[in-house]
């Protein structure tokens, strides 16, 4: 076969990174240090593409070898498709390229498994260390971990990148053996544990000496497949909550099942993948987070797959009557969190706000409150502004979002920019 | 009374200084020509003095949050007709109330300032993205852009400190301004611009276009294929000086 391009390498292997979910380039602040670049605390589109995605990241994949035969994945082994590999200085070039004329904010880079885990973990390695030590650049890195490598080249990777990440893919050891029979549990939640472990311990240390280099300052992130497999959401969200608390992760993205592969372990697929349990997924998720809501508030077991036409948000203050309506006058910020329509900046908002004087329902409606859906739960000044009590028997149905309405598919973007999404889901290229 | 100054944040400054000290209300401050106003009251010229418009900005800096601050300077460059009075009764207000200000959110000589304070922070804020540079022959990076607002003086410090080691220009070609950056001395400076004809560009643009714009059409995802949603995201008078879009 002729030698290919380094124009027709890059198709290539942008096209079997892309669709990978986290493109958020979000979460560090590295300044420049002489040099070129810095990341953004809150993160930047550079463009969208014609589905609508933001590119944030030069995406790509180190290569679209893999010694591996995941069955959702584009890449593996059986399948006949064409392989390239780019040299680690190739990847660095590209990344420089895009970057000085302000079309990236940084690099995420993925891989297949080429000649075994070690191996590609020192390629991946090395292109980074290019960027940071030959070009000098301080913008946003994002690496894959390659599970099953040894756990002193992740301490290595960590140093250099502003994130890195292990997709977990499937939420069950049991899903793990039957789809991804070359990658065990251990293999995964092994580097996992070590960068939980190596970000709490350098923070410690840097507040003791500022010397010591920073490890993954974006934190780590991981991406469960919904769908490919039988777990519930309540598994999915629980082992969400663990990864959060324990293992010092920044961010699970959910990724809605789409086959690109016929096999007979998956399931078949009839119609549209989920989206819209992914996007419920997303929001019980960002409850979690930002809202304060533990996991068990938001399932159980009697219950446990999120409503699909209702935000979980709304379900769960239909079960929570008895605390409504709340005085926005008087209720403290943990409570405005938790009504529909009130979002987290207008919670803020409305607690500056009120220190200057009791707030009517018309200033609520300026400060950015959606009324629509928050009125049926508050009082301003006692005045209550819906035509139902909040336990009036018709009031979930106004809350469901109706089939024809439009949800827009993207992640709950409240603060980072960048985060917009994909709403395809990752059947990906990569680990 | 209308008080008309020479468009920059300091003769701004300098008129509402002049309208505290005589204690009166202006109509209007503008920097037009009053006849595109359709307003017929008397109009004084303010002109520019930088030692009132320091005093008054250390007043305001003393006696606003420094939220407040943010907000005058991004909604002084927005380019909604008007803004300089609705500015000016933020500002009575504040220097009237003093502490109790950051909490005056609902307040109605409150919200139109903020209003154009987050139109303009979200379009500085996307250009941070949208703003492409082309290296010319020489090595200077050069970058066109069409804003809504006058945001150039808002991302400069942006892309000062991003790109630290590169010559570059960014330019606003509809309104002849620019700012431009020197490595050198490590400071950005704003300057009237005009370009006549093609800029002659280096060796390497032509293979990074090509390449940008392979990547570019590779990432869309064919079954997710949604104009509609990358229309709401991008809007079309965005696109004009993005590669992707320029074929
Ligand atoms: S998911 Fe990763 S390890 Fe599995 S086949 Fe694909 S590239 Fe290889």
């Amino acid at each position: 076969m002729p030698e290919l391009t380094l124009a027709e390498k890059l198709e290539i292997l942008a096209d079997g990174a892309k669709y990978d979910v986290s493109c958020a380039s979000s979460g560090s602040s590295r300044r420049n240090k002489g040099g070129i670049g810095n990341a953004a605390q809150c993160g930047i589109c550079h463009s969208w593409t014609a589905d609508g995605r933001c590119v944030s990241l030069l995406k790509i994949l180190l290569t679209n070898a893999c010694i591996y035969d995941c069955a959702y994945c584009v890449n593996r082994r059986s399948n006949d498709t064409r392989r390239v590999i780019l040299t680690p200085a190739e990847v660095a070039e590209l990344t420089i390229g895009f970057y000085r004329r302000n079309a990236i904010e940084g690099l995420f880079l993925s891989t297949g498994v080429v000649k075994d885990p070690d191996h590609t973990m020192e390629l991946l390695i090395e292109a980074t260390r290019i960027l940071r030590e030959e070009h000098r650049f301080n913008g946003y890195i994002h690496v894959k971990v390659v599970p099953g490598a040894d756990l002193l080249l992740v301490d290595r990777l960590g140093r250099l990148a502003d994130r890195v990440s292990v997709n977990m893919e499937l939420p069950s050891r049991e899903s793990l053996k039957l789809l991804a029979p070359d990658k065990s549990r251990e293999a995964i939640v092994a580097p996992m544990k070590r960068v939980g472990e190596l970000i709490v311990q350098t923070k410690e240390e840097r507040k003791v000496s500022r010397k010591i280099p920073p490890f993954a300052p974006a934190g780590q992130s991981t991406q469960l497949i919904v769908g490919a497999s039988g777990e519930s959401d309540l598994q999915i969200v629980s082992l969400a909550a663990g990864l959060y608390g324990r293992l010092a992760m920044k961010r699970v993205y959910y990724s809605a099942f789409i086959p690109v592969n016929t096999d007979e372990r998956l399931p078949t697929v009839i119609g549209t993948p989920p989206l819209v349990r992914e996007h419920r997924l997303y929001q019980a998720d960002w409850l979690m987070r930002y809202y304060g809501f533990a996991a068990g508030e938001l399932l159980d077991e009697e219950r446990p797959n999120l409503d699909l036409a209702l935000d979980p948000k709304a379900g769960w203050a239909l079960r929570n009557l008895h605390l409504f309506p709340l005085e926005v006058n008087r209720a403290p910020l943990e409570l405005l969190l938790r009504v529909p329509g009130i979002g987290v900046r207008s919670a803020q908002r409305i607690v500056g706000a009120r220190r200057g004087g009791h707030l009517s329902l018309d200033d609520l409606a300026r400060l950015g409150v959606v009324m629509k859906r928050a009125r049926y739960f508050i009082t301003a000044r006692g005045r209550f502004g819906a035509d139902l009590a909040p336990d009036a028997a018709g009031l979930r149905l106004r809350l469901t979002e109706r089939a024809t309405a439009k949800i827009r598919w993207s992640q709950p973007s409240l603060f980072d920019a960048a985060t917009a999404i994909d709403i395809q889901s990752s059947i990906t290229g990569e680990l | 009374m209308i008080l008309r100054y020479d468009g920059t944040f300091a003769g701004f400054l300098s008129a509402v200084a002049l309208a505290r000290e005589r204690g009166i209300k202006p109509e209007a401050i503008t920097d037009r020509e009053p006849e595109q106003q359709g307003l017929f009251a008397a109009i004084e010229e303010v002109a520019t003095d930088r030692d009132r418009a320091e005093e008054l900005y250390r007043l305001i800096s003393r006696t606003l949050p420094s939220g407040a601050l943010q907000t005058l300077r991004y909604a002084f460059h927005s380019c909604e007709p008007g803004r300089e009075i609705l500015l000016f009764r933020y500002l009575e207000l504040g220097l009237a109330t003093g502490p109790r200000f950051g909490a005056m959110l609902a307040h109605e000589a409150v919200i139109p300032v903020w209003k154009l304070a987050r139109a303009v922070g979200r379009e500085a804020h996307r250009y941070k993205g949208l703003v492409r540079f082309q290296q010319l022959e020489g090595g200077v990076w050069y970058a066109a852009m069409e804003p809504d607002h006058r945001i150039l003086p808002l991302i400069a410090p942006h892309f000062a400190a991003r790109f630290a080691d590169q010559r570059w220009i960014i330019h606003d070609p509809r309104r002849g301004e620019a700012v431009v950056f020197d490595p050198a001395r490590r400071k950005w400076a704003e300057t009237s611009l005009e370009v006549t004809g093609p800029l002659p560009l280096s060796a390497g643009e032509e293979l990074f276009r090509d390449l940008w714009q392979r990547y570019f059409d590779r990432l869309a995802i064919a079954e997710r294929h949604n104009p509609k949603l990358q229309r709401q995201n991008l809007p079309l008078k965005h696109r004009g000086h993005l590669p992707e879009f320029e074929r």
